[in-house]
Order: C-alpha cells, then sequence, then structure tokens
C-alpha cells in the first residue's frame, strides 16, 4: 500500500466489511467479500453494521414508483407453490392464511378505533390546470394516506415524464410520485406528506427526465398548479 | 402512515415469507418498492436496468428471508443492502455507462439534504449521519458520496477526482474510520 495513513484504528477485517459495504471493491476483492459475508458470521455481522451506519443515505434518494409489470414479473420467477408438499405444505399455508386474517382482523380494529378518534376528514381535490388546460384531477384521501390522479388534458411527451409535487404553506415542493398520461396513478403520501396536504397546499406537475427528478426538486418546467380544496 | 408503523409490518411481513407467504412477499413490495427501485436506477442510471434488478433484489428477498433477524437489524437496511449490492453487481458486470463525470470539490454534487424526508424510519439516524457527514473532510465526503450514489469502484473514483489510487483508497479508509468514530459517539 503506497499511502502513509495509519490504518490501526480499524482492524482490516474491519476495513474490508467498510469497503464492501460501501460498494468500493471490484472484481476478484468484491467476489472474496462477498463469499466471506456467506461463510463468516463475524465478518457478516462487520458487513451489517456498516451498512446499518450508511442506509440512512438512502434517504435522500427519492421514491420512484415502479412500473406494474415488475411485479407481475417477480410473481412469475416465484418457485410454483408445490402441490407434493402435502400436509406442511397445506399447515404453512393456513397458518400463513390465519395470520393474515388475524392481521387484517387488527388492522380493521386499529381502523375503527383511529376512526372513532378522528373528527370526520374531508376527501382534498385539485385540479391541476395550466395553459388553459385541465390536466389532472387529484384526491388526496388523507386517513388511507393515498393521492389518486385521474389524467385530463394532459397529453404524453415522448421523452419526458410527470411528476407530482406538493407544495404546502412553506412553498418548498416535496416529491410525491410520477403520474401517467393513460390512466389512473395512485401514490402512497408518507404520513409526514399527509400532514402536510391541508387547505393552503398546492398540487404542481412538473416534466422530468424517465425516472423523474433526482435532485428533489423539480428540474423541468412546471406545466400545470392546483390549489387543495376540501370537497 | 406511521413510520415506526411501517417498520413493524414489513418486519412482520418478511417473517411470514418463510413459510412461503406470497402475499407476504407482496406486502413488503408494496411497502418497500419505491424506494428500492429508486436506489436501483439511482446506481445503475437506466430504467430497463434497473426493472431487471429490482425483480433480482425481490426474489433474493423470497429466498434470503430467514437469514433477516429482526432483532437485529431494520428491515429498510436491510432491504436496501440487498437492492446497493444487486445494482453494483449488475453494474460491474455490464457494459453499462457508469457516471465517471470528473467531479472536484467545487464540483461536489448538489447536497441532498433537503430531499431526506420520506420513506426510511431513521429521520434521526440520517441526521446524525449527515452531522458526521459534514465533518469529514469536503474531498473524502465527496469520495463517499460517488460510491455510495452512483456505485463507483476506488478505481472509477480517482479517475473521476484525478488523484492516484492509493490516494483515494487512503482518504476513502480515513473517511470510513471517522465516520464510524463519529456515528459512536
Amino acid at each position: 500500500m503506497s499511502d502513509a495513513f495509519d490504518h490501526s484504528a480499524l482492524p482490516d477485517d474491519e476495513l474490508l466489511a467498510a469497503e464492501y459495504a460501501l460498494g468500493v471493491l471490484s472484481g476478484a476483492e468484491r467476489a472474496a467479500a462477498e463469499q466471506r459475508v456467506a461463510r463468516d458470521r463475524g465478518f457478516a455481522r462487520l458487513v451489517a453494521e456498516w451498512e446499518q451506519r450508511l442506509a440512512p443515505w438512502a434517504a435522500e434518494i427519492p421514491d420512484i414508483v415502479p412500473p406494474p409489470q415488475v411485479w407481475d414479473r417477480i410473481a412469475g420467477a416465484l418457485p410454483a407453490q408445490s402441490q407434493s408438499g402435502g400436509l406442511w405444505q397445506s399447515l404453512a399455508f393456513w397458518r400463513g392464511l390465519s395470520f393474515a386474517a388475524g392481521a387484517l382482523a387488527a388492522a380493521c380494529l386499529a381502523a375503527l378505533i383511529y376512526l372513532g378518534a378522528l373528527t370526520q376528514q374531508q376527501p382534498l381535490v385539485a385540479t391541476i390546470e395550466g395553459d388553459g388546460h385541465r390536466h389532472f384531477v387529484a384526491t388526496i384521501d388523507a386517513k388511507r394516506g393515498t393521492v389518486a390522479v385521474v389524467p385530463a388534458a394532459f397529453s404524453a411527451d415522448a421523452t419526458r415524464v410527470p411528476e407530482l409535487w406538493l407544495i404546502p404553506a412553506d412553498g418548498k415542493p416535496r416529491p410525491v410520485g410520477l403520474l401517467r398520461a393513460d390512466r389512473t396513478v395512485t401514490l402512497t403520501l408518507p404520513a409526514e406528506l399527509a400532514a402536510l396536504a391541508k387547505g393552503d397546499a398546492v398540487l404542481a406537475v412538473s416534466l422530468e427526465p424517465p425516472g423523474g427528478s433526482t435532485t428533489g426538486l423539480p428540474t423541468g418546467p412546471v406545466i400545470a398548479t392546483g390549489k387543495l380544496t376540501s370537497l | 402512515m406511521d413510520l415506526d408503523a411501517n417498520r413493524s409490518l414489513i418486519a412482520a411481513a418478511l417473517g411470514r415469507i418463510p413459510a412461503g407467504d406470497r402475499t407476504a412477499l407482496q406486502t413488503v413490495y408494496r411497502l418497500t418498492s419505491a424506494k428500492l427501485f429508486g436506489v436501483c436506477l439511482r446506481i445503475l442510471g437506466e430504467r430497463g436496468e434497473a426493472e431487471d434488478v429490482l425483480q433480482e433484489v425481490y426474489v433474493t428477498v423470497w429466498r434470503k428471508a430467514a437469514d433477516f433477524d429482526a432483532s437485529r437489524a431494520s428491515p429498510m437496511t436491510w432491504l436496501i443492502a440487498i437492492a446497493r449490492n444487486r445494482s453494483i453487481d449488475r453494474l460491474r458486470a455490464s457494459r453499462l455507462s457508469r457516471n465517471m463525470t470528473p467531479i472536484d470539490e467545487a464540483g461536489e454534487i448538489a447536497d441532498g439534504t433537503a430531499t431526506a424526508d420520506r420513506a426510511l424510519e431513521g429521520l434521526q439516524d440520517h441526521a446524525r449521519l449527515h452531522g458526521c457527514l459534514d465533518g469529514l473532510a469536503k474531498h473524502e465526503r465527496t469520495a463517499l458520496r460517488g460510491a455510495f450514489f452512483d456505485g463507483n469502484t476506488y478505481e472509477e473514483l480517482a479517475a473521476r477526482m484525478t488523484v492516484p489510487l492509493g490516494t483515494m483508497k487512503s482518504w476513502i479508509r480515513r473517511a470510513m474510520i471517522k465516520l464510524k468514530a463519529c456515528l459512536e459517539q
């Protein structure tokens, strides 16, 4: 090693784990580290600790909803549900089902309690218009934390995609997700965004490169806006 | 949805996958795919490739869910690590053009602090990491960013920042040592 820096503050294994978790290794070095993760629990734990340290950085990467066919391909790639698994297979299946049913019941109960505790929340709507055209109509369901966006007069652009932004009272746009010209898109609204979606907030649509803005702010032209109002 | 509740939902769904529960995988996908697709797309820079890798990621989750230990790790950390590793493997194996835009200290990639308000449970973790990153020298932070967000190797980072390979290794290692010490305070 040509550098004079003293690495003694971290043992070699710990440095290798950090390099692997960060992703700077290549070729044989990366392959060797990967194999070590699989067979050396101590090393795997060091890697996991580094992943834990670095993971919060991913909060800076905007969420991008993948196209629906990705899930279809995943479902298709899973092993076929075995018929020959017999009792064990069906036990696991029924156990899974009762788990799911239990979770559903718990979720319903929680929803009822939640609803009971809230004063009635009205959905919010926004007609997103620009240049004299009504481009999209958005409905926010704050209870479920979703925003459904129906395309109206918006016509697709071959090179750019429409991205939805929520602009609350502070005037700072928050990315919500990508829209489609050809069908309704339902996006999830994280709790902190849902809390900002009030009567004084504005929804805006900008045109972005495929995949959406990577800066967290609109990079392309804002083509339409609409104020949120209670139904 | 409350972010802690989200975290428990993901962890609980991961726990049901080893029994062969496909709806559990679908739940994990519904709650996390937008974040993980963002991660894959950021590293790969190409939508088709990112979709392929995202598929690999969830098939890996299906196969390896039994390895996830909710008492030791956060589910998002575990999932993000899989998404980054699969994306980096794909990047290394392919001829995809990497982000090799020269970077120097003046041209530090725009700081993303303002966008860090979504999806991950660890807002405090993020603030803490950011505080520690701010304590690094600017060239160290820039090199770490290139590795984390662009999937660059030591060699690529050395080329982007026009320094010898040994210098780059030294920068990154020194940065990691400082980062660990700061995060443990």
